[in-house]
């Protein structure tokens, strides 16, 4: 794989391919230095740049789920919106199945779209209030050129999938529970028959009960058709069950990157430590609770010099306060940009 | 000595169309001084209007058609609420945008408080003000009396939120959601600190959450709701360690884990809980049971001690309401 931005790339280069042993197909999704930044005006003349997204690299491999995990403000919803392209890249590429997609526009970008799906944390606000479940999911149909003789049956078979009666198509959005609503934001994301759907907080305004159903069902979904999920949460024991690999960000930046068993046995940077420490767990109740992180998530418009955890971080030294650590393997084995933390020894590739 | 609130009976209404429009009902509780009681349910549970009632703060046209709240054995009279209200029951809720009054400085609302109940002069609640800021962790308790709600982040005005409700060491004080919107490094943070507000200002706490890990890691006891009715209740080892209701059951086991082996499938509770008030009769939950019988859907089981031979709990502090426990002709695993 040559990757010309890759090669130039400020950021110390961070190989996030997968060490697959088998070369042979290029990732779902191949993310690589991306960098979303925001012009924000402040009064008439001056402005100022927000890093929302800076120097981000992460892959997902056909029917895998890469779990975003991160606080407001750490940019995994601009990583998202990016990805779908609601947002421009600023910088750095965005392949999918190994193709360069940065700069699509036109037809090429609504082909694109059909590829990569969102479901929303909100159904109520991305499903058109005014249009009947079977319309909103037969859109998707339309724009995959479905014949018309055809879309009745494939609405009812995609209301199938997603374990809805067919008796709702005729329903307005405004009549359905929150979870009905979220099940038919999913059918109408599969009706374009998308290799990759990005899933921001998709289960975060659904009751307990129901949420357990949901995440069951995206994980039927990927069995059944090897779908690629990019599955943004706050969180972490939801991550944990949907993913194979996880990606913490902290304002911005990645700060912790590697397979679900490495991240959730041995965190190696000190954020993700303590946000794993502040989920209130029901297993082991009553057990030590850690002293709770101090400070709050930084804004991005203004985020700290060097490392920006530093502030917030029990171990920070000197350096982090000037110098942003680079994303490196760790002894424990996944990624991390922490300057404390012992890297991995030195293997001769 | 008298438990700080007493609720018998309780049962909140709206006017329906269908059915009996009740969203709160029959629900008896009560709470012991300086006690931390958790209340969880899903949404149209009736956790948050149960809170209200309490407060006597139910939006209208919903009204309290039932039942008690007593208030160290008396009954606070609605008419005198702005008395009672703030100094012997307090509240803090999801978010303080919506509680706190975004015109007016955050120094003039809390010192509004000490002011009218505690009669104290300019000065002086001024001083407390920064005092009580100052202990919640508001960084520079002067310059953020003089700022405005929406300046501050969530997580500061809840802490302002807290100070303000603490300002009168409030017997109760009732926290409806209030880190939902936060984010967790940011929610550990406010549990910590209502915990030692509370502890130090000697108020009991009723925690309402739909998050089981959050109640479970604060509160002495637990009071679940389902369909408006509390269906379980009890110490909170034993709430979450052996569950006695279907229904409570069935909810720790859908909630994945960060510890622990890894379930290829969560335990999922099949459809969905019944919109406020119109449940249908017998035990609400029974439509979605897997232990349900004929007997369910015909007769609403009531909160009852849990005996039976295989669950010998001291005391009687652990209750549930299901026609299955205790009944051991009924084959658990049905």
């Amino acid at each position: 794989m040559t990757d010309p931005v890759h090669a130039h790339s400020v950021a110390p280069s961070v190989a996030a391919a997968p060490a697959a042993p088998a070369p042979a197909a290029p990732p779902a999704v191949d993310v690589r230095d991306l960098a979303v930044h925001f012009k924000v005006h402040r009064g008439l003349v001056s402005a100022q740049t927000v890093k929302a997204v800076d120097g981000v690299s992460f892959s997902i491999a056909a029917g895998e789920t890469l779990g975003l995990a991160g606080e407001s403000g750490s940019g995994k919803s601009t990583v998202a919106r990016t990805l779908v392209r609601i947002n421009r890249p600023t910088a750095g590429s965005v392949l999918l199945a190994g193709a360069e997609t940065a700069r699509l526009s036109g037809q090429q970008l609504r082909a694109y779209r059909r590829r990569m799906q969102m479901v929303y944390q909100d159904p109520y606000d991305s499903l058109d209030p005014k249009m009947t479940i079977k319309d909103a999911i037969g859109e998707g149909l339309i724009v995959r050129g479905v014949p018309r003789a055809g879309r009745k049956a494939e609405v009812e078979e995609l209301l199938a999938r997603v374990n809805l009666p067919v008796a709702l198509a005729g329903r307005y959005p405004g009549q359905l529970s929150g979870g009905q609503r979220q099940r038919v934001s999913i059918a109408r994301a599969l009706a374009v028959s998308p290799e990759v759907i990005v899933c921001d907080e998709a289960v975060a305004a659904l009751d307990v009960s129901i949420r357990a159903q949901v995440l069951n069902l995206l994980k039927d979904i990927q069995a059944d058709a090897g779908v690629s999920y990019l599955f943004i949460s706050h969180d972490l024991s939801t991550l944990r069950f949907m993913a194979d690999r996880i990606a913490i960000m902290y304002v911005g930046r990645l700060v912790e990157y590697g397979t679900s068993e490495e991240v959730f046995s041995q965190p190696a940077h000190p954020y993700t430590q303590a946000l794993m420490a502040a989920v209130p767990d029901i297993v082991n109740l009553g057990g030590p609770r850690p002293a709770p992180l101090p400070g709050e998530p930084p804004n991005p418009a203004s985020p700290p010099s060097g490392c920006a955890f530093h502030p917030r971080c029990p171990l920070a030294v000197e350096l982090c306060r000037t110098v942003a650590p680079p994303l490196v393997r760790k002894a424990s084995g996944q990624l991390a940009a922490c300057h404390v933390v012992p890297d991995a020894p030195e293997v001769t590739p | 000595m008298a438990d700080v609130i007493t609720v018998e009976h309780l049962t909140v209404a709206f006017p329906a169309k269908e059915g009996t429009g009740e969203v709160v009902r029959d629900v008896s509780l009560a709470i012991g001084a300086g006690e931390r009681v958790g209340l969880v349910g899903e949404s149209g549970s009736g956790k948050s209007l149960t809170a209200r009632a309490i407060m006597r703060l139910i939006p209208r046209p919903g009204a309290i058609t039932g039942g008690t709240v007593r208030f160290e054995g008396a009954e606070l009279a609605p008419k005198s609420a702005p008395k009672w209200r703030g100094t012997k029951l307090a509240m803090i809720t999801q978010d303080p945008l919506s509680s706190l009054n975004p015109l007016v400085k955050i120094g003039t609302q809390i010192t509004e408080m000490l002011r009218y109940h505690r009669r104290l002069s300019r000065s002086e609640a001024s001083a407390k003000a920064q005092e009580l800021l100052r202990s919640v962790g508001i960084p520079d308790p002067r310059r953020t009396m003089t700022r405005y709600p929406a300046v501050l982040s969530g997580g500061m005005r809840q802490r302002v939120a807290l100070a303000i409700a603490i300002s009168c060491d409030p017997r109760l004080l009732i926290a409806d959601e209030p880190t939902t919107a936060l984010d967790v490094t940011v929610q550990a943070q406010v549990l910590t600190l209502l915990e030692r507000m509370t502890a130090e200002h000697g108020s009991a706490v009723l925690l309402i959450s739909h998050d089981l890990g959050v109640v479970g890691n604060f509160c002495d006891r637990l009071l679940v709701m389902y369909a408006g009715r509390i269906v379980e209740s009890g110490p909170t080892a034993q709430v979450i360690g052996d569950p006695a209701h279907p229904y409570t059951r069935a909810l720790i086991a859908s909630i994945p884990s960060l510890q622990g082996e890894l379930p290829d499938r969560l335990a999922s509770i099949a459809g969905s809980p019944p919109a406020g008030g119109a449940h249908a009769a017998g035990c609400a939950f029974a439509p979605r049971c897997p232990l349900a019988r004929e007997v369910c859907r015909r007769a609403d089981p009531a909160l009852e001690k849990i005996q039976s031979s295989s669950r010998t709990v001291p005391g009687d502090s652990h209750q549930a309401a299901c026609h299955a426990i205790g009944d051991d002709t009924w084959n658990q695993a049905a």
